[in-house]
């Protein structure tokens, strides 16, 4: 039955190379890129108006097979970097190598991105709301959060749409903490690192059309072999947990973020760098947007989304004994905003921070504008 | 009878050989076309401009229409079927293969069924008649792109007579 079905297919020229259209090239590389200009002014007194190229990062990927891929990218932060003065930037943000088992396994080894929180794995300017991105995703969550790491990534078999990555990576370095920052001085970023303190990731993610719920964990040491602090891998460490929403509705669009970091040796970590790093770093924040053309220009394809963001944290939230409580650390920041979209990867976007503190130690408001693009 | 589904599939030149997978695995595709069209379903080819349009068949009736395609991902190929009856009304839509590394959902069921009972005349844009998905946007966006220019392909070749 089957070799006279073969037979018959073979003289009908069924045999035929797979036309152009159902083709993939065996080995490609893509070229790709995101970035960002800033505008910022602070009702401060004495304070000027700032701009900024804050950002503009290459993607090159290349497959080399349908398994073996690889993706990098290149950022230049600040526009330059010029011998002598400070500031500016230029790093590699990530450069792994995934190998695709299937769509349960995915392994990943190189220079990647920590799977914490929405920003961190997703901060192309036109995937969020406001000119810079939520404050909560710089000093409590510190984004862009990469190491040098391995672990495997995909989908879990007979749950669908909950996808997971767990990865091993380089860990922090508790010298690096500070008060108002809390542990985003420790990363290291993949440059010639200690690898005294290994830690461990990981991230769950739940789909439905509209909806993702995310939740995400670190665990890891950081005390870099330092005669107080412990040379064993997980001594002086640090607990994350983070949990995030999207959802969108129609033209409404709402996102939040929460997140939990726990530094029980904050006591011995302050008393050998002086850092001041608090014992829990925590907060919170949550937005909702609206794409006004959806009443205005109905017919339109573009989108100028208003939106409302609250931020809530700090990164004091408790200290030590012996550790100085600094009141202007309890931040509360309210960003209103629009953000225009011609296309779904270009965003033009304008918008004004209330930003306070429990000691009303730091508080202006700020009004900023920028550009951004991603292809 | 899986087994001669998928030899014919592999014949028809549809699915590739395992080894060099660059389109869709013909294990993948013929567990596809059952799912869609039924069990013990029949399949022959015929090509339109450059593409295959798979023929489905039930005994001797004609149950519809399937077509294996590519749309780009960020960086990677994103490999679906499309598939319709024979008034050209979309019964499923699959992603046979997902080779990137974020953005898979499109691959769930709950997002794909949107697009069931579509057709060519239908404007299927993100953000109002398909629904989105957070994180997914690029991969949303060409697999949508992809299914709206298949079924105006489809309606082409039928308007032309090729179907």
């Amino acid at each position: 039955m089957v070799p006279r079905l073969i037979a018959a297919l073979l003289l009908l020229g069924a045999f035929s190379p797979l036309p152009l259209s159902a083709q993939v090239e065996p080995s490609a590389t893509t070229l790709g890129g995101y970035g960002e200009v800033h505008y910022a002014n602070s009702s401060a007194a004495g304070v000027p108006g700032r701009v900024n190229l804050a950002r503009f990062v290459l993607f090159v990927g290349h497959r080399f097979n349908d398994r073996i891929t690889l993706r990098s990218e290149v950022e230049v932060e600040d526009a330059k970097v010029a011998g002598g003065e400070s500031g500016g930037e230029i790093a590699l943000e990530q450069a792994y190598l995934d190998f695709r088992v299937g769509d349960q396994f995915t392994l990943r080894a190189g220079l990647l991105l920590l799977p914490i929180g929405i920003i961190n794995e997703m901060h192309e300017p036109p995937t969020f709301n406001g000119v810079s991105r939520p404050t909560f995703s710089e000093v409590v969550l510190p984004s862009t959060w990469r190491d040098i790491g391995v672990g495997a990534l995909g989908s879990v078999p007979g749950v669908p749409g909950l996808g997971y990555r767990a990865f091993i990576v380089n860990g922090l370095l508790a010298q690096g903490f500070d008060g108002a920052s809390g542990i985003r001085g420790g990363r290291q970023e993949g440059r010639d690192a200690s690898f005294a303190n290994p830690a461990l990731t990981g991230r769950l993610e739940w789909s439905r059309a509209g909806l993702k719920l995310g939740g995400s964990a670190y665990y890891g040491g950081s005390a870099n072999g330092d005669s107080t602090l412990g040379t064993g891998a997980f001594d002086a460490p640090i607990t994350l947990i983070a949990a995030d929403a999207r959802y969108d509705i129609g033209a409404f669009a709402f996102r939040a973020e929460a997140a939990n970091i726990s530094v029980p040796d904050a006591g011995a970590i302050n008393s050998v760098f002086g850092n001041g790093v608090g014992k829990r770093i925590a907060g919170w924040y949550a937005e909702g947007a609206y794409n006004l053309l959806r009443v205005l220009a109905p017919a339109s394809a573009h989108k100028l989304n208003g939106f409302v963001r609250y931020e809530r944290f700090n990164t004091q939230a408790s200290v030590p004994p012996g550790t100085a409580l600094d009141g202007a650390l309890a931040r509360r920041i309210t960003t209103v905003g629009l953000t225009y979209k011609p296309v779904w990867n270009v965003a033009l976007k304008a918008d004004y921070q209330f930003r306070r503190d429990r000691a009303h130690a730091a508080e202006d408001e700020v009004v900023a504008l920028g550009v951004g693009y991603q292809f | 009878m899986r087994r001669v589904l998928l030899l014919t599939l592999v014949a028809l030149g549809i699915g590739a050989p395992a080894a060099m997978s660059q389109s869709a695995p013909p294990k993948k595709l013929a567990a596809s076309l059952e799912r869609i069209f039924g069990r013990g379903v029949r399949v022959d080819s015929i090509i339109a401009d450059t593409a295959i349009v798979i023929r489905v068949h039930a005994g001797d009736a004609l149950l519809g229409y399937a077509a294996v395609r590519n749309a780009m991902g960020k960086d990677q190929p994103i490999t679906y079927l499309v598939a319709v009856d024979t008034a050209l009304a979309l019964l499923d839509v699959d992603v046979l293969v997902y080779r990137e590394p974020y953005g898979g959902e499109v691959a769930y069921e709950p997002w794909r069924r949107q697009f069931r009972g579509k057709g060519p005349g239908d404007h299927l844009e993100v953000g109002r008649e398909i629904r989105g998905i957070s994180g997914a946007t690029i991969s949303v966006n060409a697999v949508t792109a992809g299914i709206r220019r298949a079924l105006s392909d489809l309606a082409g070749w039928r308007k032309a007579g090729v179907l």
